[in-house]
Formats: C-alpha cells, structure tokens, sequence
C-alpha cells in the first residue's frame, strides 16, 4: 500500500466500506430481491391510492395469469368457485320455482270457483296471463318496482321490477315523480318541509322513503304491512353506506353507481293473502255441484243398468220356467232386449211374461221359431183342446201316463184311450172314475205299481227250448238266464211294492214214446228251468212247477213241443202272520 | 358507450312553442292546437355522441311557460344539468321574457350550460328580431338558435348542441 493508498484510507476509509456494502446489495441479486419485497406491499398500497395507474398496469398481466391458470388448472378454480356458484344458482332457481309455484297454486284453486272463471274473464280481457293475474289477485301485497331517485335533480339513480310489471320510461316516471313531490311540497307545506311518503292509485299503492340524497319510490300492489316501511328504510339507509357519495353527486353518470340494483333487488318483496281456515275447508260450490252432480250421473247409470238387467235376469227366469219355450239366446243392444229360440203356440206369449217381469214389450224383440213341445203341462193342455176342453174334465200328464179326471161319457172314454196313445208325449191314458182323487192325487206308488204291471206283461208267457231230454238249447239257456235275472229284479220291485211275483213254469213234451214218461219229462224240464230261476235269486216258493198235458197225436214229435212256458203275475203280498 | 343521464328544463314565456319544441323533438310531431302546459310535463330522448364515446339520455322537463318564476317553478329547475330557453321571434317581449327569466336562474343556482332558441322562424313576415340583437344574445347562452317548431328547423340541432355542451362541462368538471 503506497501513501496515496494510505492518504484515500484515511480520508475515504468509512464511505468505501458503504459504498462497497451498497455495490454488494445491489449486485447481489438475493438481496435485492429481498429489498423490493420489503417496500413491495406498501409501495402497492400507496400507489394504488394515489391514482389507477396501478390497477391500468396490473390488468393486462393479471388477467393474462388468470386465464393461464384457469386453463392449466380448471379443477383448483372450480373448487375455489363452487361454493360461490351453488348458493347462486339456487337462490336463483329457487326464485324462479317460487314464482312458478305461486302462480300454478294460485291457478289451479281458482279455477273452477265463480270468482276463478271471474277473473279468467278479466285477464281475458287485460291480456294478461291468468297465472299472473289469479297471483295479482290473491297477494296481500307484492312491490313491483323500486325506484331510487336523486333528491337533488330528480335523475333516476336505480330501478328495479318485478318481471311481470309493466315498465313505462322509468327516468320520465322519476322526474314526474319528483315534479310531484315538488308540487305537493311547495302547495301544501307552508314550511316546505312536508313530503309525499304515499299515494294510493286503484290497486297499487306508492310509498316514499326519504334518505339524505337520494328517495326510494316502490310501487305496491295490494297492501302493504306497516313493517315494509321499516325495511324499506332499511335497505334505503344501506344504500346511503354503500354509495353515500356517489349518489349525493350524482349528475346522471350511471356508471358511478354500478351494481346499485343489487341492493334495490331487496326491495321487491311480497306476501300472499292469509286465507280464514273456514275459507280454506271449503269447496267451492260449483266444485261441489259438479262433482254431486257426477256422482249422481255415476248412480243413476249404474242404478239403471242394475235394474234392467234385473229385470231381464227376472224374465229369462220366468221364460225358463214357462213352459213350452225353449230360450237359445239372450242379449242386450243399447235398450233392447232381444231373445231367440223357439216357442210351443199353446206357451204364454213373450210380450205377456216381459210384462210381468217389469219390462216394456216395445223393449223386447223376440225371435222365436214355432216347434211342438212335449212338457206334461203342453201336452195336457193340447190333448184337452184336442177332446173338446169337455166341461170338468181335468188332463193330466204324467211321466208319459195321460190321466184323465172327471165325468166322463163312454164315448169319451173310449176315443181317448184309443187316440190319446197315438199323440205324441203320451205313451199310456189311465182314467178316473168320476169322483175320484184328482189327478194330482195319484201316488208315485201307483205309477211304480203301474210300471210294474206293464213289465210283467212284457216278460209273461216266454217259452225256451230243449234240444233233447232235460237240455236247453244253447241260446235258449242264456235267455233264460237273462230272463231269470230280469224276474228277479221285478221280484224286488213287486216287494217293495207290498206284492210278489207268481211264476208259473210250465213244461212240455211231444208226443213220441211213452206218455207217462213224456209226463214225468215235461215236468222234469219245468223243474230244470225253475232252477235256473231259483239260481238267480228267485224264492222257490213264488215258483209253481207244472207239466203240460201230453199231446193229442201221440207220435207227434214237433221240436216246439219240448220246451217250458214261464207265465208271470202280480199278486198282493199275503198278510204277514 | 357509457350512458349519462342529464336533466335539462325548457323555459320561456306562454305560447313561445316550448312543448311544440319538445313534441318535435321527441315525437317528430307539430301541432296546431295550443294547449297550455299545467305545472310540468316531462319526456325523454336519447342522444348518442359518439365523439365522447357516450350514449345521454336527456330527461326533458317542460315548465309551464311564465315571464317570472315563483317557487314551484324553482323547485322543478332545481338539479338542472342544462336550460333551454324559447322566446317567440315573432314577440321580441318574449325574448325579454326568457332574458330575465335566464336573470334569475342564474341569480338562484350555479351557472349551467344553456341555449336560446327564437322560435317560429318559419313566420318570417311576423320577425321582430333583428340579427345584430341575436348577435349580442351569444353573450348570454351557449349557443343561439332560430328555430321552428312546425318545419322542424334547427330544434334537433339546438338540442344536440346543449347535450354536447352539458356533457363538455361535465367531462372538464372532472367526471
């Protein structure tokens, strides 16, 4: 180090070490960065208070970020957004449905009440939707517009509306709303220091409310509560903190109170008209009527289809009980009945029985073709007509049997047991005596008695053949089985009648050979056969064994000969001991 | 475009044409029948003026004609961004009227930008006006304007220029 190194250290010793500690912060690029950090906040702060240069210069680049960011990480702004965003788009749907419900609520509970098709009426008339008009009617109150008025020049500063509310030039609306209030003022307050705070107009009523700068004009339908005024000043008097100076200097710069709608928003408020709980309960009338007036309608058809369909049940039973009318078919078209089958001349007429089933004969179409029945009560009254209807004589018919009551002459007598057979549905007459039971007296013992008696004629007086000696021939033992074990049955019959069977079996020879013998064989042969007839079933003592006498012509030796004969009656059962 | 709103009150003496004006103005309509304004009577128009990137809508406040001002008339003038006074260049009284009546505003509130308009030009027989009046009238408006009402004469013109001054004096008032 020379002198003059020397004499620099001692004049500038102090100021080299901080102009060197200075030349190190700055070219140390750390600690500048640490010095700009320092001031940057208050250098922001201040910058950004003194003019918008800052904002102008930050904007550019800022938004530049922004726009980087959101496309590079959309997520992370997403979350940051989405609790912003829900509660938004809720309040905002909420708003919407709140309207919506309102007016389909409103709509559907007037709409069939007097005063409902009053008011479609009405809207008809205004053109106005009748959602919006039944809603309208049935608030208590609703604010449709909010007007916020400069005090000083009358300038609108702010206007809000309900949707719906018919919107004229609101700055014209403000000024005439201030000339007004001017008016009244200057005329009627002789202290000028009155003011309008309402006015009624038909259905809507305005309210005033009056801040330092500015007037807070809503326009209400319906009727307000008291309390709407509080919170009207409310929302006034938060304006005023909110854009205190912008609307005390306000010259028409809309700009200068942006957003200010977003307070007004508040104002437009609304309540729905309480109804009385009895008014609530209640249906309408006309409601009421309809609805009786259905449920009558409900009742009367099906009261009247039951009933004619009762009534038609009521008729194809008496049809089926009639007789001498075979019905096929039943059907209703719209009111009329129509019936087909087939229908005995000697049967009541349709029309007759429709009558006393209730129904009109008009009503009753039927199609029926003619046949010839063959019930008992048809087939006696056509034999009657077919004899003459003679006076006191009663036919009858039963289980084929004509049976005929009452004075009859012979001559009667015998043409009906000789053409009465010969008509069809009769197969046998039997006749009373004059006096006699009637004919519904005869027991159903008599028939069986009957019965009985006219099977036993069938089956008296067979004859079966033997080939030789004691031997039936083939055929004739298997009919004399068949017929052993139809006596048998008739046996019973007989029994439980309270009488028997007489069989006699009466055997035969021819004349050939010795007549003795031919005797004791014809016997023989008659025992062989009651036998056969004992086998069935047949009590031996109901059978009596004979033998024929021998033939005149003793050589004789006609096979027709060797045979029996078994002949049958009915006698009455002997008196028990 | 930012949209301003000013208020601007016609004034002047009876039947110098100033709802004619107004009517004209807004509506493009002219009128034979007088009918007199009662209290007030307002309109609105927009305007554009692009050369200040600015849409105004002018709130147009017809006073009810009177040479002299009370109270009432006051208050409706008060907050007023510009003045439109209207004499009838047929009734040079009327010009005094609208004089005086400028007097007292003045008087009363802060200067404003304000135009004459002498209306009924379209009656030129009936003139009483003479120019080197109208030209000693520049000292006291803005702007002076021979206008007529029904052909419709130099009224959107006068109209324009008063919106034009208004919105000059704001812009220098540092809005």
């Amino acid at each position: 180090m020379n002198d003059l190194d020397k004499l620099r250290e001692l004049l500038f010793g102090a100021e080299k070490q901080a102009l060197d500690s200075i030349k190190q912060r700055v070219e140390r690029r750390e600690d500048r960065a640490i010095d700009v950090a320092d001031i940057l906040p208050d250098a922001i702060h201040s910058s950004h208070k003194r003019s918008k240069d800052l904002v102008e210069s930050l904007r550019k680049p800022v938004g530049e970020c922004v726009r980087q960011e959101f496309h590079d990480d959309p997520q992370t702004y997403s979350d940051a957004l989405y609790p912003v965003i829900g509660p938004a788009i809720r309040k905002s749907i909420m708003q919407a449905l709140r309207t919506f419900s309102q007016q389909i609520n409103a709509a559907v509970e007037q709409s069939l009440t007097p005063r409902g098709l009053k008011w479609r009426l009405q809207a008809a008339r205004a053109g106005v939707p009748f959602g919006e008009f039944v809603l309208q009617k049935t608030l208590l109150y609703r604010v449709e517009q909010a007007y916020l008025i400069s005090r000083e020049n009358g300038l609108l500063i702010g206007h809000v509306h309900h949707d719906a509310a018919k919107i004229k030039d609101s700055d014209a609306v403000s000024a005439m709303f201030t000339a007004i209030q001017d008016f009244v003022k200057e005329s009627f307050s002789p202290d000028r220091t009155g003011r309008l705070e309402s006015a009624d107009m038909g259905e809507f009523t305005l309210w005033a409310v009056h801040g330092p700068h500015a007037l807070l004009v809503c326009v209400i339908r319906g009727v307000p509560p008291r309390s709407l005024r509080g919170q009207l000043s409310a929302i006034l008097e938060r304006v005023h903190f909110r854009y205190g100076d912008a609307i005390r200097a306000y010259t028409g710069d809309t700009a200068s109170v942006a957003d200010i709608e977003g307070e007004l928003e508040k104002c437009l408020r609304f309540q729905a008209l309480q109804k009385k709980d009895s008014e609530r309960r209640r249906v309408s009338v006309p409601m009421m009527l309809l609805m009786m007036a259905l449920v009558g309608l409900i009742l009367y058809l099906g009261i009247s289809r039951w009933m004619h369909s009762q009534a038609l049940n009521r008729l194809i039973d008496t049809i089926q009980a009639t007789p001498g009318i075979y019905l096929s078919e039943s059907l209703r078209e719209d009111n009329r009945i129509i019936l087909r089958g087939l229908r005995d001349p000697l049967a009541p007429p349709i029309s007759e029985l429709a009558t006393a089933a209730g129904i009109a004969p008009e009503n009753v179409d039927a199609q029926m073709g003619a046949y010839q029945s063959l019930e008992p009560e048809i087939v006696a009254t056509r034999v009657a007509g077919i004899f003459g209807n003679p006076p006191g004589v009663a036919f009858g018919v039963r289980d084929g049997y004509l049976v005929v009551t009452g004075p009859l002459t012979q001559e009667l007598r015998d043409e009906i047991r000789t053409r009465a057979p010969l008509l069809a549905g009769v197969h046998a007459v039997r006749l009373e005596a004059d006096g006699a039971e009637p004919e519904q007296a005869i027991s159903e013992r008599d028939l069986a008695r009957d019965k009985l008696v006219a099977d036993l004629d069938a089956l008296d007086g067979r004859r079966f053949y033997f080939s030789s000696g004691t031997t039936l021939r083939t055929e004739d033992g298997d009919r004399l089985a068949a017929h052993a074990r139809a006596l048998q049955a008739l046996s019973i019959a007989a029994t439980s009648l309270g009488a028997r069977l007489r069989i006699a079996v009466t055997g035969s020879a021819d004349g050939s050979g010795d007549p003795a013998a031919n005797r004791r064989l014809a016997r023989d042969r008659a025992t062989v056969a009651a036998d056969v007839l004992s086998a069935a079933g047949i009590a031996p003592a109901t059978i009596v064994i004979r033998a024929a006498p021998a033939p005149e012509d003793s050589a004789a030796t006609d096979p027709e000969l060797r045979r029996v004969t078994i002949a049958v009656d009915l006698v009455e059962a002997a008196v028990p001991e | 475009m930012t949209l301003i709103t000013s208020k601007v009150c016609l004034v002047g003496d009876f039947a110098v044409g100033k709802t004619s004006v107004v009517e004209r103005y807004v509506n493009n309509q002219f009128s034979e029948r007088y009918l007199t304004t009662v209290g007030v009577k307002i309109d609105t128009k927009e305007i554009e003026l692009p050369q200040h990137g600015i849409t105004e809508k002018l709130v147009l406040w017809d006073v009810a004609g009177a040479d002299r001002f009370g109270p009432i008339e006051f208050a409706y003038l008060r907050g007023a961004a510009g003045y439109v006074f209207v004499a009838d260049g047929t009734r040079s009284l009327t010009l005094d009227s609208a004089l005086a009546l400028r007097d007292q505003i003045m008087n009363a509130s802060n200067a404003r930008p304000s135009v004459l308009l002498l209306n009924k030009c379209d009656l030129v027989s009936a003139w009483e006006i003479d120019d080197a009046r109208v030209e000693a009238l520049h000292d006291h408006f803005d702007s002076v304007f021979r206008t007529s009402a029904k052909t419709g004469d130099d009224v959107e013109t006068a109209l324009t220029r008063l919106a034009e001054v208004i919105v000059e004096c704001e812009l220098r008032s540092g809005r």
